[in-house]
């Protein structure tokens, strides 16, 4: 087969590692998969608490993404319940963003002269984060690879700088450069397929979210999560430092699952000091809800009047955390490492 | 105006990809926004011209001429007459004294101006004249700044500019060869320059640009056709070339057809073929797939039936190698493989063991779930199709396929196909009912019941599918409009504009004759509470008529003064088929002296008979002959007496450009009766037999087929004023 992208074999593994090589030669900061599980690379705090705020930044990150509803057993060529994205924020967006991304394709040895690269409007957007942007999908032979986002909004705030979020989608990029329509013959190197690492996964999974959770359970579950969430983010009151999210005032207006507890709030935590405040845990717990949600969503366990219901209980918890942590960035409250 | 020799200007904003759907809006605005801002400087020949054009990475515009500089300007502030301003001895008055200190000058800085009316003293202010480039530096970043966009961005600071993507590069040039020079301005962080940029592809090196016939030709080099129309013109060519070579014609699509036209700078066609087993799978669903997620032309065969091709049109110069087409292959098999799933799992449950499960999909929050709007179908559907047996258009036999259809038209919500590829819900229903067995009435009907969905759509092909659609909108606006959901402004989240568009455009195209306002009392059968809110017939009666206005004017393509008169007649919009033939042949006569005067005397006596309401309510009903004194009354009556007997004739046989044309016959007894006869004499019978008079001619004559005091003596469609008058008048 005449196809220059066979000219060097690309294994799934060499694909991480050539992007991850790139956007460190772009300064990026290589961070690590983020360990809870995330509908998509947005969902990490590399990504939601950085773009929040005026200081610069560049990373990138691997990161697995599940998405309950896309699971198919392992037996779909395309789908997968769990795909792995290349997560990248470049925080302010350089004038040439767009040929820095194309460069990153030629270093995977897409050959662009012989390939038809397209950006074609696609806005993205995640109602549970209060985060939206403009942007393309990238399209590559008819192949959407990257989502190409300039992020507007984060947690209900705008943002200023704008940073640029590139999403690419790692399995059909894989399988596009050993040109196999079914990723898991994609090679992850050169001895194991995808299918040796992934299928079970796939299909244990798929059989949880479809099949064998408990909707119940998954509900308490979330009750739970959210509960917590707001425990912590109600003692944010005790540190005097007022938060106005832009869109809406998050905090004290009717919490949604109020601690039982009233003693523990006669006196104020100890950890209820701004700089100690344990923000990215409260963030954890809205991350855990969206992940419930998802398989409840999965499950078709939840009406559309329900659904938009619980999407605005996450995106409160959302929202709140982005104001708490704008408040601190700009009274500079956050923590300086010794 | 002086004439200090002409230049031209280039403007090009280039931008990151601009999204297709924006670009003609865009290309257009770009073109009216500098139109408007550079009216000075334009000649008033066709040179002052702009021409625009575009691609996804850049705005352009184009003025051949323009004059160099705009003159200076006098203006002149009149003040009191000579005579007036200065006494006998020649020293200026008061009148003289105050006007220059209102102005800031000194009477002796005013001159004195003749005009038509006499001499005048004035103050002269010089304005100084400016050149092109001054008028351009500071409109140029106007006009760019004044885009607007469905959805646009910031990306330098969130209180600076907005465009749809980032503006990476303009080009601003004044004058060509030697005389060009850049207009210099800043927009968005982006200096103004003599460069643009080719195709990506086509290296990043900056091109200069002299004039505009080497810009457009120096793009073409680097890959770029900036032209719209010749990008259109050439992929219209290549489809029917390329297709021409296996016999094969492409399944024409306009909205496709813009689309490429608008994303790319340099199409270039590929033929691709997909495995000929998918054929097995619906053309309906097979173009769908190829049309909305791919962007690919379908094509056919001499006699139309789908083949295993495809075309695309890429952004580069060719696939040499084949590369590229493999992988369009490649993801349209794996798009195909996925639909074929989808419709094999679908076949596991008919549509009627579906019926149930209709009970857990949500219709709205407070309207309950499908299942509970299918009930509601089937109350309107009930009512509907008894009104056309009654009229003997339709039969029983066919009333049992329509509860048939509605029974099962929904149950494709339930459908993975439909989830997956949710334009296709009906289309999908009714190629299931089809493969499952129901009869072709119950089956089609189901196919077609979302249509209408706009007003350029067809409506169902057959009564049953017709009055399927009917019932499931009406119960879309009937249940709406009591949840409070109703759209307000330009807010109307549940489309319910649209659906009554609907009901509109089937009643007229398929069920004339069938009343709309007597459509919101069939909800009255419903068994939720909402029906029998107050007022909510009414409501929805108003909104229907709103909706008839819309038709009339949007595809009868009525004028907005005749559109308002036959809505406002007593015949009124319930038919708007009806209303649409009157309309049109009220038209044919509205331009002649007679209906001016008649339309002159149909508001005339509006107007009489709203401020005497009291007076001939409280008197004479009928016209009492013993009562008409003067010889121009008695006319009046006996011409309005054979006329009302001709026009009820008329209106049978609904020749109504007979009716308007016979009309006219009133033209002269109305006018000497107003020019003759007091109505408001102080004689209290006399003046109620009068008031009786005239407001039988205004029901029975004058606002029977239309209401003639609507009609405007110019044509109001001619300014955007009258039209937005129109426009609320009618929604009042």
């Amino acid at each position: 087969m005449p196809d220059d992208a066979h000219r060097s074999f690309v294994s799934f593994q060499d694909l991480l590692a050539r992007l991850s090589q790139y956007w460190a030669d772009q300064d990026c900061a290589i961070a690590l998969p983020y360990d809870l599980e995330v509908g998509a690379g947005t969902m990490c705090p590399e990504t939601f608490f950085r773009v929040l705020g005026s200081e610069a930044w560049r990373v990138a990150y691997i990161q697995p993404s599940r998405r309950p509803a896309d699971g198919r057993y392992g037996e779909n060529p395309n789908r997968l319940l769990k795909h792995t994205q290349m997560q990248v924020i470049l925080k302010p967006p350089p004038a040439d963003i767009q040929e820095v991304y194309l460069a990153s394709l030629t270093r995977l040895g897409i050959d662009l002269r012989a390939h038809d690269v397209r950006f074609e409007e696609d806005n993205w957007e995640s109602p549970t984060l209060g985060a939206w942007g403009i942007g393309w999908q990238v399209m590559l032979d008819g192949l959407e690879i990257t989502q190409f986002t300039y992020f507007q909004q984060c947690g209900g705030i705008d943002l200023e700088p704008i940073s640029v979020e590139l999403t690419y989608g790692l399995e059909r990029i894989a399988a596009f450069l050993q040109a196999t329509s079914n990723v898991f013959d994609v090679r992850w190197n050169r001895t194991r397929t995808y299918r040796d690492l992934r299928f079970q996964e796939e299909l244990e999974l798929s059989v949880y979210d479809f099949e064998a959770a408990e909707t119940g359970t998954c509900r308490q579950l979330f009750d739970l999560y959210e509960k917590e969430a707001w425990r912590l983010l109600d003692a944010w009151k005790e540190t005097g430092v007022e938060i106005v999210s832009e869109r809406n005032r998050m905090i004290g207006d009717e919490p949604v699952a109020k601690s039982n507890d009233e003693g523990a709030c006669q006196l104020t935590p100890a950890w209820a000091e701004p700089k100690r405040f344990p923000l990215r845990k409260v963030f954890e717990y809205c991350l855990k809800c969206s992940h419930l949600f998802n398989i409840l969503d999965a499950r078709g366990a939840i009406s559309v009047t329900e659904r938009v219901a619980l999407i605005g209980r996450v995106r409160k918890i959302a929202c709140s955390v982005a104001a708490i942590d704008v408040a601190r960035k700009t009274r500079s409250l956050e923590a300086q490492p010794a | 105006m002086s004439m200090a020799g002409t230049t031209s200007l280039l403007l090009e904003v280039g931008c990151e990809e601009l999204p297709a759907r924006f670009l003609e809006a865009a290309e257009r605005d770009l073109g009216v926004g500098l139109g408007a801002a550079l009216g000075l400087l334009r000649p008033p020949n066709g040179d002052g011209r702009v021409s625009t054009y575009s691609t996804p990475r850049r705005l352009v515009a184009h003025i051949p001429s323009l004059y160099a500089e705009v003159p200076g300007t006098v203006d002149e502030i009149i003040g009191p007459p000579v005579k007036v301003a200065f006494d006998k001895e020649g020293k200026p008055t008061r009148a003289a004294e105050s006007f220059a200190a209102k102005n800031n000058a000194k009477v002796s800085d005013l001159k004195r101006v003749s005009n038509a009316k006499g001499e005048y003293l004035a103050l002269v202010l010089p304005k100084a004249g400016r050149s092109a480039l001054e008028v351009l530096v500071e409109a140029l970043p106007v006009v760019v700044g004044g885009l607007s966009f469905p959805k646009s961005m910031y990306w330098t600071v969130k209180a600076g500019p907005r465009f749809a993507r980032p503006i990476r590069w303009i080009l601003a040039l004044l004058g060509e060869g030697s005389e060009a020079r850049v207009v210099p301005f800043e927009f968005a962080g982006v200096e103004s320059g003599q460069f643009t940029f080719g195709h990506r592809l086509a290296g990043h090196e900056p091109i200069r640009v002299n004039n505009f016939k080497c810009y457009l030709n120096d793009l073409r080099d680097h890959l770029v056709e900036a032209n719209p129309e010749v990008r259109r013109k050439r992929i219209r060519e290549e489809l029917k070339v390329l297709l021409a070579e296996l016999k094969l014609r492409v399944v024409p699509d306009d909205f496709l057809e813009s689309w490429v036209v608008n994303s790319t700078e340099w199409p270039e066609p590929l033929l691709g073929s997909f495995n000929p087993r998918y054929l097995a799978l619906p053309r309906e669903v097979l173009i769908i797939v190829m049309r909305d997620h791919q962007k690919y032309f379908a094509a056919e065969d001499e006699v139309g039936s789908l083949q295993p091709n495809f075309v695309t049109f890429l952004n580069v110069v060719g696939d040499p190698q084949g590369v590229i087409r493999q992988g369009h292959e490649r993801v349209l098999a794996a798009r195909f493989a996925d639909a074929e799933f989808f419709w094999q799992a679908d076949q596991k449950l008919t549509l009627e063991q579906r019926i149930p499960m209709l009970e857990r999909v949500t219709y709205q929050a407070k309207l309950g779930s499908y299942a509970d709007k299918v009930g509601r179908m089937k109350v309107l559907a009930e009512k509907i199709c008894l009104e056309l047996e009654q009229t003997r258009r339709m039969t029983s036999e066919q009333r049992q396929n329509v509860l048939r259809a509605i029974e099962l038209c929904k149950c494709d919500l339930t459908a993975q196909m439909v989830r997956e590829f949710t334009d296709l819900q009906g289309i999908i229903g009714g190629l299931y009912a089809k493969v499952q067995g129901e009869s072709s009435e119950v089956s089609e009907a189901i196919y077609d019941h979302y249509s209408p969905v706009s007003m350029e759509d067809s409506c169902p092909r057959s009564v049953i599918g017709a009055v399927v659609s009917l019932a499931d909108k009406l119960d879309s606006v009937v249940s709406g409009f009591s949840a409070g959901i109703e759209p307000t402004g330009s807010s109307d989240p549940f489309g319910l504009r649209r659906a009554g568009n609907g009901i509109v455009k089937i009643a007229a195209e398929r069920l004339p004759g069938l009343a709309l306002d007597l459509l919101p009392a069939y909800a009255s059968g419903y068994s939720i509470p909402v029906a029998e809110q107050s007022g909510l017939g009414e409501r929805v009666r108003n909104f229907l008529r709103e909706r008839v206005g819309y038709y009339l004017r949007e595809v009868a393509k009525l004028r907005y003064d005749t559109t308002r008169a036959v809505v406002g007649s007593a015949l009124g919009w319930s038919d708007p088929s009806d209303a649409a033939l009157r309309g049109r042949a009220l038209e044919q006569m509205i331009h002649t002296d007679d209906y001016r005067a008649m339309s002159q005397a149909a508001k005339r006596t509006r107007n009489i008979l709203i401020k005497s309401a009291g007076d001939y309510i409280a008197g004479i009903q009928n016209v009492r002959v013993d009562l008409l004194r003067e010889p121009e009354e008695e006319k009046l009556h006996e011409a309005f007496t054979s006329m009302g007997t001709r026009l009820l004739d008329l209106e049978k046989q609904r020749d109504y450009v007979v009716a308007f044309r016979e009309l006219r016959a009133m033209r002269e007894p109305i006018d000497s009766f107003f020019d003759h006869v007091l109505v408001m004499t102080d004689q209290p019978d006399i003046r109620a037999n009068r008031l009786a008079l005239l407001n039988s001619i205004n029901a029975q004559i004058f606002s029977r087929l239309a209401d003639l005091s609507e009609v405007e003596s110019e044509d109001p469609n001619g300014d955007e004023l009258g039209a937005r008058d129109g426009a609320a008048r009618l929604k009042r």
